[in-house]
Formats: structure tokens, C-alpha cells, sequence
């Protein structure tokens, strides 16, 4: 608002201009336009090769670019790359930029900072998503606005991978110690101001963005000026912000959708096509998940359906496969006929098998992680699993902690204690997530079998895509019979948005990522 | 976690009261208004521990005993939480865990402070020194701290957290005993055993501990309620008990997104919390009050 | 005086020293491989967790590490937190000012409230009034402070809608700081009604009665200021307790301080943002204790030479 009165008051007094400048502005400078977005947590850094979380990915979208861009059924097209062509092997790609692109700080984006990009990613501290990239061996400026990329194997999912966050394209002039933790130099549709740690991210509107790729009817910089970013970790005071108006968009309390809804106060959005996947996984190197039949006791005791009901209302869907919907491989009647079905007595009966019974019950813990009520969630599971004489204690820890500790589980060979489950959650918009976690040594450390192995390659390399699908069938078949990577639910997390009446234009695109080029505040906000 | 007196004002108020004798010290308890209501309060909490399966009306971990955020209603007497649980059922199984974390908590500061600080008072020049100088700075990180420490490093849980309690308490304590210890020390009576060519332990065990013993007992049982405060804090904070536990701190903490729709989730579990700690408080004051006759009108 | 703050100031010095000793012993206490823990997460190698345990000196015996840690600490460096890999120092200094205002409002608020009605019962020695102001005490004493920060922001900040809920202004720091501050003006008023009854008790008190002084001089110039004695030289405590109290209020309001910080730290396992957490609990309270002390030690000339 400051900002806007300063400009005005150096305009010249003359009357014809004034008015004319006046009139010109009015829309704008009755208030700078300022959205707030409310989450219940906080990025864990700026720099996108330093963190996985959600919260951080969708700051990241605001802030950086990427190559490539989805569009609304969630396939990659051109975006900073405004085109490409790939080698008769699969092995190299040529990729020639959009003339033009500024970065935050003036200075022109071009080849070197993809290069620069890249090389960070598989520098001396990798990026923590660098498997992901798949196996880049080179990355070469060929000019200002071409470059090549060069893989030791075929990579099925390397241009969706170019069009996801986790590719987004750092600015090369981001060499100071600052990077990630202060300043983040990127040529998305905002810039940063500030970061508060704990409480705020602030981002000015990047005037000379320019929209290529992303599916939205805005072509150029965002209407609004200013987006704040901000913490608020309680589902209650979120609603009460969004009621007056302190706040425009944020995540509800499930509990009272319903009323919200009824009351007409403020819009709900729900969005579809997240690729978020809610599933069971074992520790499968030792005793009790080194058996299948206690796998498949857990995934039979369980009931999906009734607890997303009775937590999450109508707002997600049973998800039979280990890839979401909305991704491709992704097929409801494929996997559910290699699915559990709910079925206490099945599950009590192959715990019979294993020695197992209502003196004796299976004790083992279940780990999850917080946010989305899952934590409710847990406690249905942990109460039907105890009516077939499973035990299960709940632990419940951030994604981060969760990671390292299934990782550490999975690698103990040796202990006494009872092996651990967990609901595991991955978004991805590609069924590479699979090779990702299931491939050895596996993200996790966990399941592997060369079987699967030569499988999931054989999905990584395999282009065509009829071919591939039926590849990736293959392995979602062999994880589901051998109660590997059980789906639940989909989406399960940040998917459902309140939105005051004023904001106009907020979408969110496919994967999960809320989009403000579009967006408008009526009345002034 | 708040003590509520220095440590140096309650060893001098209780060292000097001579012994007290059984029968008054009981009368004098029951006579005192704090003491008898305190009584009172432990003795329900007590036997809500003891008899949680006869009196409980439902089972505490059955979802769905009846509808979903249920108000308070005569089937439902505290009401039902977001999965149906009785919570009236859940706030009297909650007793027991409250009585663990009291007992444990307290059981471990005051055995390992009692022992700190009889040794380091009864040792005097560098041991006293050190000892001390340590315990001061340990208790300087303030109970919190040390808590918090102690669950990094073991993980959360609420046995993790009853323990972390305890080692956070020795502190307090072992200053508590300490100061007792040396004013024990100055006593004819000591003196006397000391010029008799007492042994050491004998002297730590059948002179000092004997005399130490009447404030620790109003310390510890003021201990117990900085105890289970502290313990549903923790569980209020996610570090403590974990689901499905019908620990009073955690019932608070999953009563937060509800506070509007079921009020009632977040209004018995801090009444229960409450309750218990004034009576323990209540029960300490007069415990104090009836050793020293003296203090009657503090 | 001179000799009173330097020793005063040692005092401090040795207990960040041991706080020193105590975190770096902290990592190695942990059951477990402590660079698998705090790094062996998504995607990482063997091969890239020795590199990280190669960087982070913890290959080398304990003595060395020690001094590495004294060495950059010196430096102002406290090592990257692991979530988002973020400098300690600079996160922790980002969010100190907040929990550094709640804390000092809270004391305030407890210092007028409680010291008031502590004097007030004294003064009132056996009457309703007394009785009234101690019940009030000890129930303030025994009642969860979190609780009463949920029943105050369910009362005013969602029923009412007096107060906003988010934000970091002044507004917003009202309830945490008054729940805060209302639970230890409990603690207080207990204090000051037995320094002040002591007080009340003694000759010269009396004596100034009998010579005839009027009553409001022998409250304000005798008894007040020799009843705050011991009452003040609690403070250095209370202040300490103050700042763990906040750890649990600014999880209440979600108040944007290190307290909040550091459950977040717990519960994630971050062992560099703990460690950093802990020293840095330990200096402020050691400095702010000599501050007090050295407040306390002009007003009472007594205590310099004690």
C-alpha cells in the first residue's frame, strides 16, 4: 500500500494527466492486491534440492521455474524449454530455452543456469531428490539457449520429471552462504521478500514473468502484488482468520466442512489429480513383516473405507493401486483384483497360521507422520487391528524423522524388537515412484528382489507407451500379491481449500500445486 | 513447572520442628482444612485407579460406544469424543496413569536427590563443592530443558517421559536435601554422634536420613502434582503419551481442533488435571502444617 | 561492586561451559548411529553418510569434537539444523525476540498481579480477603497453564473474536502472555504473603507503629521494600521458569518463538537444533540471572559482600 501512494504522489499535478493516471490506476490503487495464504506449517527451506515436504514444494512453485509444464490432465509440455528433441537411443536430449528470461535480480536465465542447476543437484552435498533426475551423466551449454543432456540409460520419466518441483531451475548468481536459508533467486511469477522462519514467507509479484507453459489464462506477471505465505499450525484458528477475513485461503478442520459448506461463507476446493498415495509398507527384513501372511493379516484387519469416511467425509477416495489417480498406471479395477478386501476373519485366520492368537496377539508399531488427521486415522487402524489380535502402538513423528527412522528400521537385521509398519505417503505424477522406492537398495532400504529389480528397470527404459504400461502393471501386480506397497487413500494431504468470496482465479493445478497467476481479490481486500 | 516455596525456606521451616508424633501429626492433618480436602481429593484418585474396571461405565478405548461428539447426556456423562469414546470412562482410566507418572517420577528424583544430597552435605570442602556447583547448574537449565534433553536422546512415549521427569526433578531435590542436611549438621544432637566416633554410614543413615525424611515427605508429595503437570504438558505437546492412551494432557491436546464443536473434550480433562494437582498441593501444605505447629496461620 | 559482577559473571561463564559439555555428550548418548538418525533418510547412501559423518567431525574421538564444536562455536557457528539444512544460530536468533517479549511481559504481569495480591492477604492477614486471594493462589498453582490458555483463547479469541488470532504484534501477544503471567503471579503471591508476614512480624516494624509514623510510610518505606528482598531474589528464578513455561504457552498460541522451536526439534529428532537450543536456553538464562542480580545487588547493598 506504501508503495502505491509513493508512485502516485510523484506523478505530475497536472489535471488532464492526473486524471487520466488516476482513472488508469484506479483498480490498483485503491489497495496494493495482497493475498494470505494460511498452512499449518512452515517451508523447510528455499533451496529445492534441500527438502521434500509438500509445504516446501509449493513455496518453491512461487518462487522458481521449470522446463518443462503440466497441463490440466497432468502431461508435460514446454514451458522455460520451448522445445526439444531427443537422440535415436534415448540417451541424449537437446533442449533450446525460451529467448528472454530474467531472473529475480536482472540477470538473464539462460543455458548456464541450467547447468548450474544440474550440477548442484549431483554436487558434493546432492540434492536429496537426486535419484529422481535419473542417470544424468553430463549436461553441456552448446549456447545462451541450448543445451544437452546426457544419460547412461534410457529414462522413461525424465521429461515429467523436468516439468516438477523438485527440477525447479535455481539462478546461477545464488552462489552466496545465504542460499536456502535467506535469499532464493529464482524466475517464477513471484520474487521473495522474506523469509520469517516459523511464520511467513513474503513474495512480491515478479513483474516481467512470463507465462509459456502453465495451464492458466494469465500470460504474464500475476495480478496481485503481494503474496504472504503464513504458519498457522491450528485447524480452529485458521477458520476463525478466514472468517474475518485476516486470511483468504487455507485448509479447514475437516469437522466443519460440513457447516461450512451449509453456511455459504466460504468456497471449498477440492482438489483432484493430486498423485498423493496413502499406503501400507513393512519392514520386511525381519520378524513379523518378514512373513507375507503377517502383511497380508494387516492389510485384511484394516478397513480403509470406513475410517476416510468417518475422518475425511466425502472429501477422498478408496485407492486401490500404489500410483494415484490421475497418474499414469493408475487403474481402480486392475488393482483391486490384486487387492485386500476388508476381512477380519482372513487376517485372524492367517495369524492362527503363524502362531499367533488371542493370548498370543502380534505386537508391532505403526509409524506415521503428522498432519492431515492422520494421526485419527491411525488410531481406527490401531483399533482394528487390535479386534484380530494385532497390537499395534502408534508413533507419530514429521515426514522427515519418519524417513530416517523407517530407513533405520528396514537396515536393522538384527534387533529383537518386532519390526515396524508404517502409512507411508508419496506424491509423484509418475509411476517412477515405484522404481524410486522399491528398486535397490530402494529409498528406504526396504523390499527388494532382483525379480523386481529387472522389472522396475525395464519400466524406466521402456518409451513407448502401451509398452510401458503394460511393464508397470507388472510391477504394480507383484508389489500388491506380495503385500509390498499396499494403496489406501488418495489424496491424503493439503488437498482441500477454504477460500474467502473475495479471491477470484485460484486454482490448483494437477500433482497438488496451488496456482495465483490468475488469482484477483475483489473489493480491495 | 513452578515449586512453590525456595528451597532454603522449607529445609529451615521443617528442620527445626522437633519430630512429630504419630497420633498428633495425624490429628493435626485432619484437622487442617488444605490437608483434609487434599486427603480427600488423592483418596478419590486412588480409588479411581484402584476400581477403573468396575466403575467405568464403558470400555476407554472402544470407538464408536456411542454417537460422535456427543454432549454430556445421562448415557454419557462427560460426553463422547471424536470417536465415540466415552470420556468419562477415559478421565477414570486416565487416574491410573496419573498415579503411575506421580509414583515414578517422584520415585526416581527423590531416591537419586535424596542420595546426591546427603553426600554432597555430609562431605564437606571440594565433593560439597563440585556437587553442588553441578546440581546448581543442572537445575539452572530449568525441569523443561532437562526433560526435553532427556526425550531427544530416548524418544518419545510416555514411560520416556515419566523417566525424563525424574531425572529433570533430581536437581530440586538434591538442593532440597542438601540444605536439610546442613542444618542437621549444627545440631547437638549430630555432634554428639560425631564426637562418638559414629562411622560415616551410620551416621548418613541413622542420623541425618531420619531427620531429612519429614521434608521430603512434604516435598515429595508437593512433587507429585509439579509431576503430573509436567507430564501433561509433555503429552499435551506430543511428547508424552501417544494414542490410544486416555492420558488427561493428551485428551487435551486432541481437544484443541474440537474446542468449539465439543467443548466438553477440553473442559473434563483440565478439570481432572486440576483437581488431582490442588489436591496433591493441598495435601502437601497440610502435611506441612501438621509437622510444624508453628506455621499454623501460613 | 566491581568484584560482585565479575564474580557474578564467572558463575554465568561455568554454566554455559558445562551447557557446552552437556550437548556434545547429548548426541552420543543416543541408542543408535547418530549420523544414520539424523541423515539416513530418502535416497542417501552409505557412501554419502560417511561423507556427512567425515564433515560433521563425527568419526573423531570425543576430546576433538569437543573442541571443534568450542572452536566454531566461538565463531557463531552452531552447525545446520537437519530439516532444510538451515544455520542453528540463525533460526534460533529469528525467533528469540518473540519468546524473549512473552517471557518479560508474562513476568511483568506476574510481578503486579501476584506481588499485589500477595501484599494485599498479608496486609489482610486472616480475613476473607486473605483466605479469597490464597484460594485463588493455589488454585492458579494447580491448574494446567496450558489449559488456561485454551479456555482464554476459546473464550476471547473464538467466542468473542475480541483478539486476532494470528499475527505477531502486540495484540496477539496479550493471552499467552497473560496466561503465562497469571500462572506464575500464583507462585508469587504465595511468596510475598509469607516475606511480607514475616515483615509484618518484626520490631521495627512495630516500632515505627509505635512512634506514631503514619501507616502508609511504615507500608511503603519499611515493610515493602524489606519484604521485596526475598521476593527479588527469586526473580532470577522465575524468569527462568518463565522461559520453559513459554515453551509450552507458544505451542498453545502458536506463538512464533524458540519454544516452539524447540518441540518441533524433539519431536523431529534434529539433534544440531537441539543442541543449539539447549546452549542457547542455558547463556540467556545464566546472562539474564547476572542482570537481575546485579539489578538486585544496587538496590540491596547487603548482598554484594554475602
Amino acid at each position: 500500500m506504501d508503495d502505491t501512494r509513493r508512485r502516485l504522489r510523484g506523478l505530475p499535478a497536472l489535471p488532464g494527466l492526473a486524471l487520466t493516471a488516476s482513472l488508469a490506476l484506479g483498480a490498483t490503487a485503491a489497495s496494493a492486491q495482497e493475498l494470505v495464504w494460511a498452512r499449518y506449517g512452515d517451508i523447510d527451506s528455499l533451496d529445492p534440492h534441500r527438502a521434500t515436504s509438500t509445504l516446501s514444494m509449493q513455496v518453491w512453485d512461487q518462487i522458481y521455474d521449470t522446463l518443462l509444464a503440466f497441463d490440466m490432465e497432468g502431461n508435460p509440455g514446454p514451458n522455460m524449454a520451448e522445445s526439444w528433441e531427443a537422440s535415436e537411443d534415448g540417451l541424449e536430449y537437446t533442449f533450446t530455452l525460451n529467448d528472454g528470461i530474467m531472473c529475480h535480480d536482472g540477470s538473464p536465465f539462460d543455458a548456464n543456469d541450467v547447468k548450474f542447476t544440474i550440477d548442484r543437484a549431483f554436487g558434493d552435498t546432492p540434492s536429496l531428490t537426486k535419484t529422481s533426475w535419473g542417470p544424468i551423466t553430463d549436461v553441456t551449454v552448446v549456447d545462451p539457449l541450448t543445451f544437452k543432456v546426457t544419460l547412461a540409460s534410457k529414462f522413461g520419466a525424465f521429461l515429467p520429471f523436468l516439468a516438477d518441483s523438485f527440477s525447479s531451475m535455481i539462478c546461477d548468481s545464488n552462489t552466496a552462504e545465504t542460499f536456502g536459508s535467506t535469499t532464493a533467486i529464482g524466475t517464477g511469477p513471484f520474487s521473495l521478500d522474506e523469509w520469517v522462519k516459523g511464520s511467513e514467507v513474503a513474495l512480491s509479484k515478479n513483474p516481467d514473468y512470463v507465462n509459456y507453459g502453465e495451464p492458466y489464462d494469465n500470460e504474464g506477471a500475476p495480478h496481485i502484488d503481494r503474496l504472504l505465505i503464513r504458519t498457522v499450525p491450528e485447524a480452529q484458528t485458521r477458520l476463525a482468520a478466514l472468517r474475518t477475513g485476516e486470511v483468504h485461503i487455507a485448509e479447514p478442520p475437516f469437522d466443519d466442512i460440513e457447516a461450512i459448506k451449509e453456511a455459504g461463507e466460504l468456497e471449498i476446493m477440492v482438489a483432484e489429480n493430486t498423485g498423493q498415495d496413502v499406503f501400507w509398507e513393512f519392514t520386511t527384513s525381519r520378524a513379523p513383516f518378514d512373513d507375507i501372511r503377517a502383511r497380508q493379516a494387516v492389510a485384511y484387519a484394516t478397513d480403509p473405507q470406513m475410517a476416510i469416511d468417518i475422518i475425511y467425509g466425502g472429501l477422498t477416495n478408496r485407492e486401490w493401486c500404489p500410483v494415484a489417480r490421475g497418474v499414469f498406471g493408475n487403474d481402480q479395477e486392475f488393482c483391486k483384483q490384486y487387492g485386500y478386501e476388508y476381512d477380519p476373519e482372513k487376517a485372524k485366520a492367517l495369524l492362527a497360521e503363524m502362531g499367533y492368537g488371542p493370548d498370543d496377539p502380534l505386537e508391532t508399531t505403526m509409524f506415521v507422520w503428522t498432519g492431515g488427521n492422520r494421526h485419527k486415522l491411525a488410531e481406527i487402524f490401531q483399533s482394528q487391528l487390535a479386534q484380530v489380535g494385532i497390537d499395534a502402538g502408534i508413533e507419530i513423528m514429521d515426514i522427515g524423522t519418519m524417513n530416517a527412522r523407517v530407513k533405520a528400521q528396514n537396515e536393522d537385521t538384527t534387533s529383537d524388537e518386532p519390526g515396524t509398519f508404517d502409512m507411508m505417503t508419496w506424491s509423484w505424477y509418475d509411476p517412477d515412484i515405484l522404481y524410486q522406492l522399491w528398486h535397490s537398495p530402494g529409498a528406504y532400504s526396504g523390499y527388494q528382489s532382483p525379480e523386481l529389480d529387472a522389472m522396475l528397470e525395464e519400466t524406466r527404459t521402456t518409451i513407448d507407451p502401451d509398452a510401458r504400461l503394460q511393464k508397470v502393471q507388472a510391477v504394480i501386480k507383484y508389489l500388491m500379491e506380495n503385500a509390498v506397497h499396499i494403496g489406501l487413500y488418495s489424496p491424503g494431504w493439503e488437498w482441500v481449500f477454504a477460500v474467502r468470496p473475495e479471491v477470484e482465479g485460484f486454482k490448483v493445478g494437477p500433482f497438488l500445486h496451488p496456482n495465483f497467476l490468475d488469482v484477483t481479490v475483489v473489493s480491495g481486500g | 513447572m513452578i515449586h512453590s516455596s525456595s528451597t532454603a525456606e522449607l529445609a529451615d521451616d521443617l528442620a527445626t520442628a522437633s519430630a512429630p508424633r504419630k497420633r498428633s501429626f495425624w490429628r493435626a492433618l485432619l484437622a487442617s482444612p488444605s490437608g483434609l480436602i487434599g486427603l480427600v481429593i488423592v483418596a478419590v484418585l486412588i480409588f479411581a485407579a484402584l476400581t477403573a474396571p468396575v466403575i467405568a461405565p464403558y470400555d476407554p478405548l472402544r470407538m464408536a460406544a456411542g454417537p460422535r461428539l456427543d454432549a454430556p447426556s445421562t448415557s454419557y456423562l462427560m460426553g463422547t469424543d471424536d470417536f465415540g469414546r466415552d470420556v468419562l470412562s477415559r478421565i477414570i482410566y486416565g487416574a491410573r496413569l496419573t498415579l503411575q507418572i506421580g509414583v515414578i517420577a517422584v520415585g526416581i528424583s527423590l531416591s537419586c536427590g535424596l542420595l546426591l544430597g546427603l553426600v554432597a552435605g555430609y562431605s564437606s570442602g571440594w565433593t560439597e563443592r563440585v556437587l553442588m556447583r553441578l546440581v546448581d547448574v543442572l537445575f539452572s537449565f530449568t525441569e523443561i530443558v532437562i526433560a526435553l534433553a532427556c526425550l531427544a536422546i530416548f524418544g518419545v512415549g510416555l514411560t520416556n517421559a515419566m523417566i525424563a521427569i525424574g531425572i529433570a526433578s533430581i536437581p530440586f531435590y538434591a538442593r532440597v536435601t542438601h540444605s536439610v542436611v546442613l542444618v542437621e549438621k549444627g545440631k547437638p544432637y549430630f555432634e554428639a554422634a560425631v564426637a562418638a566416633g559414629a562411622g560415616h554410614l551410620r551416621l548418613i543413615f541413622l542420623h541425618l536420613l531420619p531427620n531429612v525424611v519429614p521434608t521430603l515427605i512434604v516435598i515429595g508429595t508437593l512433587g507429585v502434582s509439579t509431576a503430573i503437570l509436567a507430564a501433561a504438558g509433555l503429552s499435551f505437546l506430543g511428547l508424552g503419551a501417544q494414542p490410544p492412551q486416555p492420558e488427561w494432557g493428551f485428551m487435551l491436546s486432541s481437544s484443541r481442533d474440537l474446542i468449539s464443536r465439543a467443548p466438553w473434550m477440553m473442559i473434563f480433562p483440565g478439570l481432572a488435571i486440576a483437581t488431582t494437582v490442588l489436591g496433591f498441593n493441598l495435601l502437601g501444605d497440610g502435611i506441612r502444617e501438621a509437622l510444624d505447629p508453628r506455621q499454623t496461620d501460613r | 561492586m566491581g568484584k560482585f559482577i565479575l564474580q557474578r559473571l564467572l558463575a554465568a561463564l561455568v554454566t554455559i561451559w558445562i551447557a557446552t559439555i552437556a550437548v556434545t555428550i547429548l548426541i552420543h548418548l543416543v541408542p543408535g548411529d547418530p549420523v544414520r538418525i539424523m541423515y539416513g533418510s530418502f535416497q542417501t547412501t552409505p557412501e554419502e553418510l560417511e561423507a556427512i559423518r567425515v564433515r560433521l567431525g563425527l568419526d573423531q574421538p570425543i576430546w576433538t569434537q569437543y573442541l571443534m564444536y568450542l572452536e566454531r562455536l566461538v565463531q557463531g557457528d552452531l552447525g545446520r539444523s537437519i530439516v532444510g539444512d538451515q544455520p542453528v544460530l540463525d533460526v534460533l536468533l529469528t525467533r528469540f525476540p518473540a519468546t524473549l517479549a512473552l517471557t518479560v511481559s508474562s513476568l511483568a504481569i506476574a510481578i503486579v498481579v501476584g506481588m499485589s495480591l500477595g501484599f494485599l492477604a498479608a496486609y489482610k492477614r486472616g480475613t476473607w480477603v486473605d483466605v479469597g486471594a490464597m484460594v485463588l493462589a493455589i488454585v492458579g498453582v494447580s491448574m494446567p497453564h496450558f489449559w488456561l490458555g485454551l479456555l482464554l483463547l476459546f473464550l476471547f479469541a473464538l467466542q468473542l473474536q475480541w483478539l486476532p488470532v494470528a499475527g505477531g504484534d502486540w495484540r496477539s501477544l496479550l493471552l499467552p502472555a497473560l496466561t503465562l503471567g497469571l500462572a506464575n503471579a500464583a507462585v508469587l503471591a504465595r511468596l510475598t504473603r509469607s516475606a511480607m508476614i514475616d515483615i509484618f512480624d518484626q520490631d521495627f516494624i512495630r516500632t515505627a507503629r509505635a512512634k506514631g509514623l503514619p501507616r502508609s510510610i511504615v507500608l511503603y518505606r519499611h515493610a515493602l521494600r524489606s519484604g521485596l528482598v526475598p521476593v527479588v531474589s527469586m526473580l532470577g528464578l522465575q524468569f527462568a521458569y518463565l522461559m520453559g513455561g513459554a515453551i509450552v504457552i507458544e505451542n498453545v498460541f502458536a506463538w512464533n518463538g524458540v519454544g516452539r522451536l524447540a518441540i518441533e526439534a524433539v519431536l523431529s529428532r534434529d539433534y544440531p537444533l537441539i543442541q543449539g537450543f539447549i546452549l542457547f536456553f542455558a547463556t540467556v538464562v545464566a546472562l539474564a540471572s547476572v542482570v537481575i542480580d546485579i539489578a538486585y545487588a544496587f538496590l540491596d547493598p547487603r548482598i554484594r559482600y554475602s
